[in-house]
């Protein structure tokens, strides 16, 4: 068993939906600007090219590549168990209760930064793995009791107290890794939807994509969608120099005229 | 922020790795002992029930289904019964979450207590009962009617349930007794349906073949971020690119123009130039489609460059004044004329009409508003939707087809309930100014039939006294209309406003009384038809997530309230009209609150598929209201071929008018009103047309607000992909996301300028920018970006509230986030649909360095 993913250029329009499924399902919260934390993870690299009317541009959907040499569990100092670590599926997984917040696996993964500029808000960089602060709350804009019109519009908190959760929209499972709430001083990242594809169902992101870009599955079976995939066409992965083997591939060109 | 340790991601290594060989899938053990597998804590699947409902972030209204837990909104996904989203919504579907918990909703009624109308102005807002709301509301109504002042009653919608809007939009003004009543609709999209109207006799939406077409055209228009269908596009584009040709003829570097193998990025404004060259190559080049067209009698037979045909040389088929046209308009439309209007090449327009009349029949030319929505646009819309009748593309597979739709049944008619003083006050003049001399509004070919949604705003100014009650719903005129200024200082006159909405936006500043909407893609009960990729359908509201607040659908539970209060003042009617009309279909039981009343007429509109006399035709039939509930949608039976063909196009000709008698008779009908010409009324309405010129598809130069000199900028509007019209800049994940627009910036909203443009003018990103037209100013940052035409400059639509909530305004009520593109867009108008115009660099800009 060796999960893997692969996205295919020429479907994905770059529309956004990956994402927001993530966001969704993984309730994970809104970008701290202040620290450079994306807490996507799922996002996007993007860029204009060419000179006006020969323009080009393209759309790439990032996420944890899964790696098979990992560089963020090799660095992860926890002992005698890995906070980050690799399941017999192939998971790049993180146990938040091993998790001491220490960052290395921030600063070792290719794919990562440990503070995003304002270059991130363009699609120039981004980060797979974010990092939940000391001090500040995990969810800032539910823990806000202001209200825009006093008595007449709602508060965040208000909103997350009627709804019973912490954040109206959270999605509740029940995890031993990583649940639907992180807590302070952990990092957090991709977990290739565990909680999902370890009962049988596909990453949020595989499952809404519009243009069925995205399939994932075992590449060790010979017969599943992926391995089929990457074997009939030429794929590439980000950064093969890291030498981390990412397990998530590449195949076709965004656009007809590159 | 600091810099990082590490050098960032760069995109020259992201572009090395596309260029990489593909790299090993083999099995490789682990090369480090840290990589020994570790089994998972465990863990178990998200918990809930997928509810259907449907989503109304833009006009498809897609049928989707949202992932409930405890009542709770989780995840949105399209319905999977859908044949025309296939199981998957846009992103803007997966927004509705954010927007049904937007912490900025107003959750109560409010009234206003500051007496003070104006921008910027705090209204003091205090929350109020809904009976006090209602009895106030009701009471000035009331007043209204004592005075038999009925028509200065007045009720505009915005976004509304295709079957719950006859209850208010369709009912209200009628029982109560007003003219007065207009649709947003013209402010985004008639003039497009003038294309289809005055060529086919079809004043609609298109549906399209995507599954079939070997040849995409997308005009005007991002079918992969918005218009409509968008996750049909989506589903479909890859295939079409793979064994087609996809030409995106846009002047911004759109989603669609990104991808496709052919790009024209033509100087706004001149759609109709370039369309007539098309059309002149295929002629020339033989290459119309004989099946729909007809062909020459003689086999010499021809069209050559600047040469007259004889009209009885050529003998049609299903379509009418082929040579008419070419005479009038087509024959002098050389590609080298087209290139000097247009800036395309001429060797490009030659490739890309070649490839269209190759593919053809299976050649789609889809028509946006981009090419429409401009002060001259019916002309444009109709030469470039005219193209599809010489490539024979209607209503052929892999063509352009007409709309479908399932049956529904209508609501009781209320016309015993209308009294004599409501029929007197609904007949006086509509203050929309639609069909007087300069404003034809011939919508459906009839003139003063079409609504000019955005001169109701010109109307007010011009009689303040015309309306003493306004009430509206799910709008934001003062934010969605060009010439937005314009709608606060008529706002600030009316002396009493009620405001439907889920969050207090800039118009609800205007407000007296704000009555809190359910945010209906979860909360509400309605049943909405739609149609798309050959399918009709009926989709379900069903309350699907439990309410957190205090809030009411506008169109059925509201007015049901509204007629409560209105009977106990001594005005029985309206309430009369819903209370013993109004039944379940299955039980026969007549609602008795507002929330059984929004049920039931729900139950009754799709009854005609559950209960249906006869079985209906499409999906498996359903078992009753609660299957229908359960699979939330059914769709209708695939598209028919072929319905106009064979002289049952609905024009005056019966056949595909390439000389527009439809136009002809609106125009002398419109004429004759006024005593005068057809070139007068063409005079008085801006177009440059005369004689016969004025009844076929030709090129109107673009009108341009601002001369070059003074404003040498051209700047095009255009909508995100995750506007969920123009209610989304509130919402986080809308913020974060942004670039997903091409050349936008998340949490920002940049003006997009090109490169060589910036160097001329000393401008950089990040700079600043005043952008100046002749009836406003912005301030936005610039973005230097090679998706654009030098002497243009674009910006995104949907932010720039200075009142919507704390996301959407950096200072609510007083500072808007980024900047609204409808303080600068000029209030015109395509006079001959009534249509706003918006697109098509009509406005000219001024863009000046502001200090930070």
């Amino acid at each position: 068993m060796r999960f893997g993913m692969v996205i295919d250029l020429q479907r994905c329009v770059g529309c956004g939906a990956c994402a927001f499924a993530c966001k969704a399902e993984n309730t994970t919260r809104d970008r701290d600007a202040e620290d450079g934390q994306s807490f996507n993870w799922a996002d996007f690299v993007m860029k204009t090219e060419g000179t006006f009317p020969n323009t080009k541009h393209w759309v790439m959907p990032v996420l944890c590549n899964h790696c098979s040499e990992a560089a963020c569990v090799e660095v992860c100092p926890v002992k005698p168990n890995k906070a980050m670590y690799k399941t017999p599926e192939g998971i790049t997984l993180h146990d938040p209760s091993l998790c001491i917040g220490c960052r290395e696996c921030q600063t070792a993964c290719p794919y990562s930064h440990e503070e995003l500029d304002a270059a991130s808000l363009s699609g120039e960089t981004y980060s797979v793995i974010s990092f939940n602060g000391r001090y500040k709350p995990l969810h800032p804009k539910w823990e806000d009791g202001t209200a825009l019109i006093a008595g007449g519009t709602a508060s965040g908190a208000e909103t997350a107290k009627k709804a019973g959760v912490a954040v109206p929209a959270m999605n509740e499972y029940e995890s031993k890794d990583v649940g639907p709430l992180r807590k302070k001083r952990i990092v957090e990242k991709c977990t290739f939807c565990a909680h999902r594809t370890l009962n049988g169902l596909q990453p949020a992101c595989v499952e809404v994509c519009p243009s069925e870009a995205r399939i994932f599955g075992d590449q060790d079976d010979p017969n599943s969608a992926i391995s089929k995939v990457l074997a009939a066409k030429q794929s590439f992965v980000l950064k093969p120099e890291a030498g981390t083997r990412p397990n998530v591939f590449y195949v076709g060109k965004y656009s007809a005229r590159s | 922020m600091k810099l990082t340790r590490r050098s960032f991601i760069q995109f020259s290594a992201a572009t090395a790795c596309l260029l990489a060989a593909g790299c090993s899938t083999t099995v490789m053990r682990p090369v480090s002992a840290a990589m020994i597998p570790r089994r998972a804590n465990g863990s178990s699947a998200p918990k809930g029930e997928w509810i259907g409902s449907t989503c109304q972030g833009c006009t498809q209204w897609c049928a989707v289904q949202i992932f409930v837990q405890n009542g709770r909104a989780v995840r949105v996904r399209g319905n999977p019964l859908s044949k025309t989203n296939h199981g998957y919504c846009c992103p803007r579907g997966h927004l509705i979450t954010q927007q049904v918990y937007d912490p900025d909703r107003v959750k109560v009624p409010m009234k206003r207590t500051n007496p003070v109308k104006g921008r910027g102005v705090d209204p003091k807002f205090v929350p109020i009962s809904w009976d006090e709301a209602m009895d106030t509301v009701a009471e000035k109504m009331m007043e209204l009617r004592r005075a038999n002042e009925g028509h200065k009653f007045m009720y505009m919608r915005g976004r509304y349930s295709s079957t719950s809007t006859e209850l208010l939009y369709g009912t209200l003004p009628k029982i109560f007794g007003t003219g007065n009543y207009f649709s947003h609709s013209a402010l985004c999209a008639e003039a497009e349906k003038m294309g289809p109207g005055l060529t086919q006799g079809f004043f609609g939406y298109r549906d399209y073949d995507l599954a079939h077409t070997n040849c995409l055209v997308v005009w005007g228009l991002d079918p992969l971020a918005s218009n409509r269908m968008v996750p049909n596009t989506i589903h479909y584009f890859h295939e079409i690119m793979a064994r087609g040709t996809i030409i995106a003829i846009d002047p911004r570097l759109s989603n669609a123009a990104a991808k496709a193998q052919e790009w024209l990025p033509l100087k706004p404004g001149t759609d109709g130039a370039l369309a007539g060259a098309i059309a002149h190559v295929l002629l020339t080049e033989g290459m119309w489609n004989k099946e729909f067209v007809g062909d020459f009698k003689s086999f010499w037979g021809g069209f050559k460059a600047g040469k007259t045909v004889g009209e009885d040389e050529f003998e049609e088929k299903e379509t009418h004044g082929l040579i008419k046209w070419w005479n009038l308009e087509l024959k002098d439309r050389t590609p080298e004329w087209a290139e000097k209007e247009t800036l395309i090449p001429a060797e490009q327009i030659v490739r890309v009409a070649r490839a269209m009349g190759k593919a053809a029949p299976k050649t789609i030319v889809w028509m946006g508003p981009g090419a429409a929505m401009t002060p001259r646009g019916t002309y444009a819309a109709m030469a470039v939707h005219a193209l599809n009748g010489i490539l024979g593309s209607i209503d052929v597979e892999g063509g352009v087809w007409q709309s479908s739709s399932v049956p529904i049944a209508k609501f009781p008619k209320p016309d015993k309930y209308v009294d004599e003083v409501a029929k007197t006050a609904s007949k006086g003049k509509k203050l929309d100014g639609r069909g007087a001399k300069d404003m034809p509004a011939m919508m459906g070919g009839k003139p003063g039939s079409g609504v000019v949604t955005n001169n109701v705003a010109n109307g007010l100014l011009k009689d303040p006294g015309a309306i003493k009650v306004f009430m509206s719903s799910w709008s934001n005129f003062n934010f969605s209309a060009t010439g937005a200024d314009r709608w606060d200082r008529a706002m600030a006159k009316v002396p009493f406003f009620v405001h439907m909405v889920t969050n207090a936006s800039e118009m609800t500043q205007f407000a007296d009384i704000v009555l809190p909407a359910t945010f209906n893609s979860a909360e509400g009960w309605s049943v909405i038809t739609n149609m798309g990729n050959g399918h009709g359908y009926a989709s379900l509201q069903q309350g699907a997530v439990k309410r957190l607040w205090d809030v009411k659908q506008e169109e059925t539970e509201v007015m049901w309230l509204l007629a409560e209060k209105l009977k106990q003042k001594g005005f029985a009617n309206l309430f009369d009209y819903y209370s013993k009309e109004f039944k379940d279909p299955e039980t026969g039981k007549h609602p008795t609150n507002a929330l059984e009343f929004s049920i039931i007429a729900a139950k009754m509109s799709s009854s005609s598929l559950w209960m249906p006399k006869e079985p209906v035709k499409g999906d498996a039939p359903l078992k009753g209201w609660d299957d229908y509930r359960a699979r939330g949608m059914f769709s209708g039976p695939k598209y028919t071929l072929k319905k106009g063909w064979g002289g049952k196009f609905n024009t005056v000709s019966k056949k595909f008018e390439f000389y527009s008698e439809t136009a002809k008779k609106g125009l002398l009908e419109h004429a004759k009103k006024y005593e005068t010409s057809v070139d007068d009324i063409m005079a008085v309405s801006g177009y440059v047309a005369r004689g016969d010129v004025a009844f076929v598809p030709h090129y109107e130069p673009p009108k341009r607000h601002g001369s070059e000199a003074e404003y040498p900028f051209t700047f095009i509007d255009y909508k995100s992909r995750l506007n969920r019209e123009g209610r989304s800049a509130n919402l986080t994940w809308y913020q974060e996301f942004k670039k997903v627009d091409p050349g936008d910036v998340s949490w920002d909203d940049v003006l997009k300028m090109n490169p060589a443009d910036g160097a001329k003018l000393g401008l950089k990103t990040g700079d600043m920018v005043r952008v100046s037209s002749t009836t406003g100013s912005i301030v936005a940052r610039l973005r230097l970006w090679e998706g654009v035409r030098p002497g243009t400059v674009t910006k995104c639509y949907g932010q720039g509230h200075w009142a919507y909530g704390r996301v959407a305004s950096e200072d609510y009520g007083k500072k808007a986030r980024g900047a609204n593109n409808n303080e600068i867009l000029v209030d015109d108008y395509d006079r001959l649909s009534g249509a706003t115009a918006r697109n098509g660099g009509f406005t000219g800009v001024r863009i000046q360095k502001v200090a930070v």
